[in-house]
């Protein structure tokens, strides 16, 4: 019979959701971490752009390099094409939510999902983790905590959760889901042989 | 009696490991010391290379590899406000409550305290050497050192000649500043387990071979002690640009036999080449203190100094000869020292040395400047403005508006990221650290659930 376990906490912008199913065959264990949308920063952007566009273009025709209304509207196209490139840009680049599969015994899929509907996977065999470790990434402004997965036979480190910077209370729980599904992962496999 | 409090320092400057010299062997023995005594210490410093992020060294010490390029002489671009945002994310999270900074020439140890000022935290500030007053490089320095200083907590030199230089300079206070000398690691800094025979007499030198550290003279006085004394022979170690000039002296004077050219010695090396010898010669032409004749001196070895700076301080008179930094009064020293060298006993040396200087009383004395420095009381922006106005007609109103705009970004920066949403990181204790009894066994787990 199936059961199922389910815990969810909040932190600042970030949500944590554990979702874990203890039913035959396997406990499978997914973990989601979802960004609350900042509008805050969406204006900022936005306001930005039509800074950035308005200063281009009056800076353009006040210095005279277009002097017919027809070169101004083609200036005024071209801005305003840009513009619109850059927004949907930085719009497919927002992430919703990033989440951790943990299939026990067999691997441990990562998942990205965008607010434009996109979802980028990567699945990594459990065979290949040596382990989980929680690093304190130093960048020249600040300094984060992020969870990484030591790949066998691989020099990077690969990062669980590529976009987004949860806090430590939320990724130590997913820390410790992963140490536990590689020593049971381990103790399968030496069984098998 | 009241139980002692135990502080969080965070330890400020561009000199640190990979980097070898005495200022970063000063940081690391003194955080090793101040976390013996139960204290926490963080140290930040630039990254090196490829060497960035945290480190864990001995101990628990823990270090911030800051990714900032070094751009001049090992030294952190000056950027002003750059470094703010990361400065404050690491007091915040590691719950600072001191901040020490060392070594005038460190651009990012001044960045750190004027930004720890800012932010209401106690600064306290190391000098290790001495500076002149005459030439444009100093001249900037010093008003720089000034600035920094106008704001500071308590501050700490090596030598009463440093702190004299130190205040002169920065017009500080005397009363503000402290002086705990430096100390040697006497464990490492062994003489030789056999008395050497004094058939040859031995005399050795290690120092970089540049202007400051006396090569000139060094090119001077060895030809004349060797036609002086034909037992005596020479072993000098290290590399710089005025080697060559050493290597011309022993071609004209056909001195290969006499005198050894060993080249650069590394620090761990340093002993064992020392043990070879009978006396050890310093030219220096400057010095705030001289670590390198405590070593001598631990491993039984006389020294003849150039009587400058903070010299005189280091050891007592019959461990050394002093000479005015003049090649025939050198020579004489040398002479003087051959002569009372049968009556020094290297052991005996290297008890006196055990007691006289070690790391353990240096961190309990720096303890004590952190006491004092954290009584002292707090002062709000328009009093601590008013202690700048003083430093000159333009530069006081200068050092004014630059504090002023410090303030408004790292208000500005409160407001972008509230200091309630910067992660307090978890003490991580290791298993056979000393830790205050009262305390109970808790580990990384016990923080986090």
């Amino acid at each position: 019979m199936k059961s199922q376990i389910f815990m969810e906490f909040s932190e600042g912008r970030y949500t944590y959701i554990n979702d874990t199913n203890k039913g035959p065959p396997d406990a499978i264990d997914i973990h989601h971490i979802i960004i609350s949308r900042s509008s805050v920063q969406s204006y900022i952007f936005y306001v930005f752009i039509l800074l950035s566009a308005t200063f281009c273009f009056s800076f353009s025709v006040s210095h005279r390099c277009l002097s017919s209304l027809q070169d101004q509207s083609i200036a005024f196209l071209l801005i305003f094409s840009l513009a619109v490139c850059l927004v949907k840009s930085w719009r497919g680049k927002r992430v919703e939510k990033e989440s951790v599969t943990i299939l026990p015994s067999f691997g441990v899929q990562l998942e990205t999902t965008y607010r434009s509907g996109r979802t980028v996977r990567h699945f990594v065999p459990i065979s290949k983790i040596l382990k989980p470790v929680l690093n304190e990434c130093v960048t020249p402004v600040t300094c984060y905590w992020s969870l990484s997965l030591i790949i066998r036979e691989e020099e990077e480190l690969l990062l669980v959760f590529k976009e987004l910077h949860p806090p430590i209370t939320m990724l130590v729980p997913i820390w410790k889901a992963l140490c536990a599904a590689i020593v049971s992962g381990e103790f399968t496999g030496v069984h098998s042989n | 009696m009241s139980k002692q409090e135990k502080h969080r320092i965070l330890m400020v400057s561009d000199f640190f490991y990979p980097n070898f010299g005495g200022v970063e062997n000063h940081i690391y023995y003194l955080s090793q010391c101040l976390i013996n005594l139960g204290h926490k210490v963080v140290v930040m410093t630039h990254a090196y290379q490829n060497r960035s992020g945290v480190r864990y060294m001995t101990g628990g010490l823990k270090v911030y590899y800051v990714p900032w390029k070094p751009f001049l002489m090992q030294n952190t671009l000056p950027t002003f406000y750059g470094t703010l945002p990361i400065i404050r994310t690491i007091l915040i999270r590691e719950k600072i409550s001191l901040v020490h900074g060392h070594q005038a020439f460190s651009t990012l140890c001044h960045e750190a305290l004027m930004h720890a000022r800012t932010m209401g935290f106690k600064v306290v500030f190391t000098d290790h050497s001495l500076y002149g007053f005459g030439d444009v490089g100093s001249i900037h320095m010093n008003k720089v050192l000034q600035f920094t200083l106008a704001d500071v907590t308590q501050a700490i030199c090596v030598s009463h000649t440093s702190k004299e230089n130190t205040v002169l300079r920065s017009g500080l206070p005397p009363e503000k500043v402290f002086v705990i000398p430096n100390a040697v690691d006497t464990a490492m800094f062994k003489p030789a387990p056999e008395r050497l025979s004094n058939r040859e007499i031995v005399i050795v030198v290690i120092s970089r071979l540049v202007y400051r550290k006396g090569a000139d003279l060094l090119v001077e006085v060895i030809p004349e002690v060797c036609r002086l004394h034909p037992n005596v022979r020479f072993i000098i170690g290290g590399d710089g640009p005025k080697r060559v000039r050493l290597e011309e002296m022993r071609e004209k004077h056909s001195l290969q036999d006499r005198v050894d050219m060993l080249g650069a010695v590394p620090h761990a090396k340093v002993q064992s080449v020392l043990i070879t010898g009978h006396i050890f010669l310093n030219s220096s032409l400057t010095e705030a203190f001289c670590i390198a004749i405590l070593e001598a001196a631990s491993c039984g070895l006389l020294t003849v100094s150039t009587r400058v700076g903070g010299v005189p301080e280091v050891l007592p008179d019959d461990m050394v000869v002093l000479a005015e930094p003049d090649p025939n009064d050198m020579v004489q020293a040398i002479t003087k020292a051959i002569q009372i060298l049968p009556q020094i006993d290297p052991q005996e040396m290297h008890t006196r040395m055990q007691t006289l200087y070690s790391w353990h009383d240096v961190a309990r004395r720096t303890e004590i400047v952190y006491n004092c420095a954290l009584r002292c009381s707090s002062q709000n922006l328009l009093e601590r403005l008013s202690r700048y106005l003083p430093c000159g007609a333009w530069a006081g109103k200068l050092f004014c508006l630059v504090m002023i705009v410090d303030f408004l970004f790292w208000r500005l920066l409160q407001l972008w990221q509230p200091d309630r949403n910067i992660e307090v990181v978890p003490d991580i204790y290791l298993a056979n650290h000393p830790r205050d009894k009262t305390s109970r066994d808790s580990n990384i787990y016990d923080h986090l659930r």
